[in-house]
């Protein structure tokens, strides 16, 4: 090889050449990193929307301009029509279908009323409807306080952080009703500027926190849950961490499972209330739907709340998760089918089987809660005493914890057919341990025969049983919903018009 | 060792000569960094939508029961050793990154002939039990024949990506998430209590 210097000074252009091309090979290089860089913000932005709204923005039309597909499909949760053979999207009056309900939770607001509930669309006008929460007017208060919002709007994370978490639940019911008039949405779920899965209730995040689990470092697919567990899960009024404040706390300190819940309640002495025939120190199982789904065959397999409510489905050219929030029973080929390949026909038949075997035994221990609570009656009456009742208001409390615990999560029998089998059979032994009790303290008390069952075939029936005036409870409701409401609405947009 | 010798600038030249060949290696790494390469010897998905194109693959995977027992590689690059697996992996790789780079990507994006020889073969690889009865022990050139010369693919055309493969056919589907689950003002709240 011929040294280079030497080449150069025969041919003066070939040092052009060597400078052209390094120019050119630096040139390309230069383009390709800048094209690499392009490329990447190009994938931030692609999916980024023109959010032009706060982060608290609490209106869910304004999020679906942004989102068409998906508000269109959030806004068919205000479709009633569908009806599975035990639940659906319809409201479903609970207490008719069910009247024992009436007896199990005497004294207590679900008496009253209890709707198998509708669509998120509904969530606040049906919390407005419903007797639980009263007829406050000027100088009545509702009966229960503001962390019944707290599941019901993205009006209350805007809230929240407004106030701070206490601040908000701080007071009765009515004292926000003009604050809180958008149904759940977008902003109970979303980050406004990233659409990212957020949670925005500090109840579940605190959860987390007592079990020494740390939410932030939940995956993707565990979020598709989360979000619903903001909701769907048991919680109890904590009267104890803020001063006159009931503060909304998930028991999930000791675990998720019945018996730690249980264990955890118990630990503190807390009773949800104080049954008015048996006297009983009740719990009120929310909706443990998330606790209930962990522990079955889905979440096992790694299936999120969303891959089966929210599934992906196509119209025209474009894929988008369903926001129409629904009983997969009405959306089998984009929910089930995904996964098990059988005929519409045999996945529907599978759901109910499941639900028929659950509900055979939950019907029995219901009956036998009735007769526990109506027996526990008669021993008062009979001049029972504290101690010799202690044990047996106990076994009321677990058995009827068993039932509530089944019956509360409207899925429950299907996502987990096997613990529901497990709890209910707990509860119909805690039930019968309570009666044999119960009757051999009647025996005591010279009272041998069989107490009759009471005559409640239908709701209203046993809402006179346990001695509510229904009439004027329905009436005092009408006069709050057509002089109340609408102020509350009014004040409510008048506010929102200077977001 | 002499031809290297003979590379050697002389020594009035070293400095502007180490000088220049950093700054190429510099670009070079930083595009190295830049493009995530280090990703692409490994098998998670996420690595398939650094190009943000594959976000129509990703998230329809994302959305099928084989997101519980499959990645990209599962199913797109060969499994018969590891060697033929790095050199299909390499070879397709090159081209989608040229092809992207390029900007020539088409709206719908077609699997070609050799990944579609690949897919089917790995849909055997697992499934292979839908496949051989079981009660034959014995299996024959027909047998293996008639499996080839169809396709898995010919009948299953939906799994698991779907029927529609547009680039914009999944506008906002959150491909590997980024960012905090709890936003910033709970976030503060919480702590102060």
């Amino acid at each position: 090889m011929i040294n280079i210097q030497e080449k150069l000074k025969s041919k003066p252009w070939l040092g052009w050449v060597i400078f052209l091309v390094t120019v050119l090979v630096v040139f390309m290089l230069g383009m390709l990193a800048s094209s690499i860089v392009q490329r990447r913000a190009e994938a931030v932005f692609a999916y980024t929307p023109e959010v032009t709204f706060s982060e608290s923005e609490p209106r869910n039309a304004l999020w679906g301009e942004l989102f068409p597909r998906e508000y269109d499909s959030y806004l068919k949760t205000s479709d009633t029509t569908f009806r599975s053979k035990y639940n659906g999207s319809a409201m479903v009056d609970m207490l008719e279908e069910s009247p024992r309900m009436a007896v199990l939770w005497a004294g207590y607001a679900f008496s009253r009323d209890y709707g198998q509930g509708r669509g998120h669309y509904y969530a606040v006008e049906d919390i407005r409807n419903s007797l639980r929460t009263g007829a406050p007017g000027p100088g009545v208060p509702s009966p229960q306080p503001n962390t019944c919002w707290a599941c019901k709007s993205p009006d209350v994370p805007r809230l929240m952080n407004k106030t701070g978490v206490s601040e908000f639940y701080r007071g009765t019911w009515d004292t926000k009703g003009s604050e809180i008039i958008n149904p759940i949405g977008c902003a109970d779920c979303h980050d406004a500027k990233t659409m990212n899965l957020r949670i925005s209730r500090p109840a579940l995040i605190e959860a987390f926190q007592s079990m020494g689990r740390d939410i932030s470092k939940a995956t993707h697919q565990e979020m598709r849950s989360l979000v619903c567990a903001q909701c769907h899960v048991e919680y109890y009024f904590n009267k104890t961490i803020t001063e006159g404040v009931s503060y909304l706390v998930f028991p999930w300190k000791n675990g998720t499972s019945l018996e730690e819940i249980e264990k955890y309640y118990d630990n503190i002495g807390f009773t949800d209330w104080t049954h008015s025939m048996s006297r009983a120190p009740m719990l009120k199982a929310q909706h443990p739907d998330y606790e209930v789904y962990l522990t079955g065959t889905h979440a096992s397999g790694g299936v999120s709340c969303a891959d089966c409510h929210m599934p992906f489905i196509s119209e025209g050219g474009q894929k988008f998760t369903d926001h129409h929030l629904q009983s997969p029973l009405n959306n089998i080929a984009s929910s089930c089918q995904v996964c098990h390949r059988e005929e519409t026909e045999k996945l529907i038949t599978d759901v109910y089987t499941r639900q028929d075997k659950i509900i055979e035994n939950r019907n029995i221990l219901e009956t036998l809660l009735v007769r526990c609570h109506v027996e526990a009656k008669y021993a008062w009456d009979k001049g029972a005493t504290d101690s010799q009742m202690k044990e047996i208001l106990s076994y009321i409390r677990k058995a009827q914890w068993r039932w509530d615990f089944s019956a509360a999560g409207h899925g429950n029998s299907f996502h987990s057919p096997l613990e529901l089998g497990r709890i209910i059979a707990g509860g119909i032994a805690f039930a019968q341990d309570a009666r044999i009790k119960t009757a051999r303290l009647l025996a005591d008390l010279g009272e041998n025969r069989e107490i009759p069952y009471p005559e409640i075939t239908t709701k209203a029936k046993a809402q006179a049983y346990i001695g509510l005036d229904m009439k004027n409870l329905m009436e005092e409701k009408e006069l709050f919903l057509e002089n109340i409401v609408p102020q509350w609405i009014n004040t409510g947009k008048e506010r929102e018009k200077s977001y | 060792m002499g031809f290297l010798k003979k590379l050697e600038p002389p020594d009035k030249w070293k400095l502007p000569v180490i000088l220049i060949l950093a700054v190429f290696t510099g670009i070079a790494l930083f595009s190295f960094h830049i493009s995530n390469a280090t990703s692409y010897l490994g098998d998670k998905p996420e690595t398939c939508v650094n190009c943000h194109i594959m976000a129509p693959q990703y998230a329809t995977w994302y959305h099928s029961s084989h997101r519980e027992k499959t990645n990209c590689n599962e199913c797109h690059v060969p499994h018969n050793n590891i060697f033929s697996k790095y050199f299909f992996k390499a070879k397709d790789g090159l081209r989608h990154a040229t092809i992207f780079t390029l900007r020539r990507e088409p709206q719908v994006i077609f699997i070609k002939e050799a990944g579609k020889d690949v897919v089917h073969r790995n849909c055997i690889r697992c499934h292979s039990d839908l496949l051989t009865d079981s009660r034959l022990l014995a299996r024959s050139d027909e047998v293996h024949n008639f499996r080839m010369d169809r396709s898995c693919q010919d009948c299953h055309r939906g799994t698991p990506h779907g029927r529609i493969n547009s680039l914009s056919s999944v506008p906002w589907a959150r491909v590997p998430l980024p960012g905090p689950v709890v936003p910033e003002w709970l976030d503060n709240i919480i702590k102060q209590d």
